[in-house]
């Protein structure tokens, strides 16, 4: 049946888009941004320079690895959240209330990630929201910036990331059939035992696929970053914007890019060899 | 006395309106094999998991050991559930599941654990598949880790929820016999779940028929089947003819009675207290009826209207000649040196009704429709 559809013309038509979308604006500019990482700017002879520039400045070393480590912190704060919330829609609730919960998650991501962190910025301005009410309530006297801190970065990213990590772990959780988790109690099992040993070993592929997703989202934000971070926000892409925009160096830019791609595929391999999971599997 | 493993008494489930179990009492001895069997959606599955803490009653008490255990949780309770499909962790191997139930109560060593757990399975003819995962065996091997599985922990009665019913025939008649010898061996209480009453016949030392959440008959098989209590075991349990509207003619002794449908007398037992005159169905068992070719004085003629060949006998299904109205019946004739040489339009004897064994049943008559409402 398989080798039909093989010599079948009409499948190519249905790939046709497929082909093109993938190829034109995932590859080829992947090519180019291959290519130009390693030619120089003015001379346009291939060169090193560019990643040699990446490592011997402390600055962008610094920021990288600050990077790194906030979007794998965002990951773990967004699963932190997103488990338990998971675990209750699909085997604490009944149906009706599965269903409005749900729709409260998936709510806020019928509009634009720039609308949702400008809702972030109403309410965590100088003269936002929280200062004023914080104000009313007589807690403080002046007003206070909430914005253009680490944290304000954290809770944007976790508020913006949550439906990538819970929906693929209720995916998973709703395939796990409740006679198991009786199956453990039965047994003398207990919540965390049978947390440990059944249900966290089921969910672990969409677990897996949920942080993966979220992780490189997180790398490579910038909407979020730069507007609840401002100019401190000490996060990568800033850099590649500002080399490719600000300084039209678009080789110095790709050179960035590589390094932050390399990283993310770098990691999400280990993590996926660690945890024994598969992605292909997974999805 | 026989001492007993589980009590319940007066049990009684309610969701809103709806009564799942309706004041329920029956005992398990220790050592038996106890079967509750009934339609589906009966509660027979409710009672089970109610014994086994998934649920919690609405009223009445259980008891395991003579310990009322209402209030104690599913996890701590002294008996364990087979489930209907088995609910084993496919996440672990054969050994891990085994072991589960050990490793939660600990205090024994990993190498400890493991040669009970080997010791069990062995007892379940489970050797030398310790490290394979739950999708790489035999439904008939998922089906022998389960009961491993629970009997490791050497529970004071093992409750299972027909878990035979997801095997195809011939494995389930196999599984059938070998669970029953598996019960006699370790001497554990079973108490087994199901709607199947040739499993419930076949292995069950007392049976407790269920229907619309109440309590139709607790007896051995053999009673069950010849002296069914209720209106329901007598339709429910074994093959019957059923002819509705006879008429109680005279009563023969205190607990046999003549009974005339459409001009036909049989002699039936009463399942039930009956006086002259009592509107009555009458239940008579296919395989008790005497079949003889051509005419004879004492008996019912008939002739055959159709010949079914199944194996090891036929059901003959028999139009009675001597009937007001047309009545038929069904007789299943067993093929032996002796069975005599039938077909279709042969004129027959039919007689039942010895006085040795009750082959007619005669309840007080219930409108078919209400019975069969499932």
């Amino acid at each position: 049946m398989f080798a039909k559809i093989k010599k079948n013309k009409g499948l190519w038509l249905v790939l046709t888009p497929h082909l093109l979308w993938i190829g034109l604006l995932f590859v080829l500019p992947h090519i180019k941004l291959f290519w130009l990482s390693f030619v120089d700017k003015r001379s346009g002879a291939l060169t090193l320079a560019n990643y040699a520039k990446f490592f011997q400045s402390e600055l962008y070393r610094h920021v990288f690895v600050h990077t790194a480590l906030f979007a794998i912190l965002v990951t773990l704060i967004t699963l932190a959240i997103s488990f338990p919330t998971a675990f209750i829609v699909t085997k604490v609730l009944g149906k009706k209330m599965k269903a409005v919960v749900l729709l409260a998650i998936v709510l806020p991501y019928w509009i634009s990630e720039l609308i949702q962190v400008f809702a972030w910025m109403v309410l965590l301005r100088e003269t936002g929201v929280i200062s004023y009410m914080l104000q009313a309530l007589g807690i403080t006297s002046h007003n206070i910036e909430f914005l253009y801190k680490d944290a304000t970065i954290v809770v944007g990213l976790v508020y913006t990331s949550i439906l990538f990590m819970i929906i693929p772990i209720i995916n998973s959780l709703d395939s796990l059939d409740d006679s198991l988790i009786e199956a453990s109690y039965d047994l003398g099992g207990d919540f965390w035992s049978t947390m440990r040993e059944i249900i966290i070993p089921h969910a672990a592929p969409g677990i897996v696929v949920g942080s993966v997703m979220v992780f490189m989202l997180n790398l490579g934000n910038y909407v979020t970053v730069t507007l609840l971070g401002g100019k401190n926000s000490l996060w990568f892409t800033e850099n590649i914007y500002n080399q490719f925009i600000v300084r039209f160096n678009q080789n110095q830019g790709a050179a960035f890019g590589v390094i932050l791609l390399t990283f993310s595929v770098l990691l999400v391999w280990v993590v996926l060899k660690v945890t024994g999971q598969d992605m292909t599997e997974a999805m | 006395m026989t001492e007993i493993d589980v009590s319940v008494k007066n049990l009684t489930k309610r969701w809103g309106n709806f009564t799942a179990v309706n004041n329920i009492s029956f005992d398990v001895p220790k050592g038996s094999f106890f079967s509750v069997l009934g339609p589906s959606a009966s509660g027979k599955t409710t009672v089970l998991r109610m014994i086994a803490g998934f649920e919690t009653p609405t009223s009445g008490d259980i008891f395991i050991n003579g310990q009322r255990i209402n209030d104690v949780p599913a996890n701590k309770r002294p008996c364990n559930l087979v489930f209907q499909r088995l609910a084993l962790f496919p996440m672990m191997n054969v050994i891990d599941n085994v072991t589960f139930g050990l490793r939660r109560r600990g205090g024994m060593s990993k190498a400890e654990m493991e040669k009970k757990a080997n010791e069990v399975l062995a007892r379940v003819d489970m050797k030398g598949l310790n490290e394979r995962k739950i999708n790489q065996i035999s439904g008939g091997q998922q089906q022998r880790v389960a009961l491993a599985r629970s009997l490791v922990l050497e529970p004071t009665v093992l409750l299972l929820d027909e878990p035979l019913s997801a095997l195809d025939l011939k494995l389930r008649q196999d599984m059938k016999l070998e669970l029953k010898r598996l019960q006699h061996r370790m001497g554990t209480t079973f108490m087994y779940i199901t709607h199947d009453q040739t499993i419930a016949l076949a292995m069950s030392d007392t049976v407790a028929v269920i229907n619309f959440g109440k309590l139709e008959q607790v007896a051995a098989p053999e009673i069950l089947y010849r002296e069914p209590a209720t209106h329901f075991v007598a339709s429910f349990v074994g093959e019957n003819n059923r002819w509705n509207n006879g008429k109680v003619v005279e009563l023969v002794d205190d607990n046999a009675c003549l009974v005339d449908v459409s001009g036909i007398l049989s002699r039936a037992r009463m399942g039930e207290k009956l006086k002259p005159g009592d509107v009555v169905d009458l239940f008579i068992r296919p395989e008790m009826i005497l079949l003889k070719p051509g005419k004879h004085e004492k008996g019912n003629i008939g002739k055959i209207k159709e010949i079914n060949f199944d194996g090891s006998h036929s059901l003959v299904v028999v139009d009675l000649l001597e009937s007001k109205t047309p009545l038929s019946i069904n007789v299943k004739l067993q093929h032996t040196e002796e069975t005599p040489d039938i077909s279709v339009g042969d004129t027959v004897t039919l007689s039942w009704g010895g006085t040795k064994q009750p082959a007619a049943n005669a309840f007080l008559h219930i409108d078919p429709p209400t019975e069969e409402k499932e």
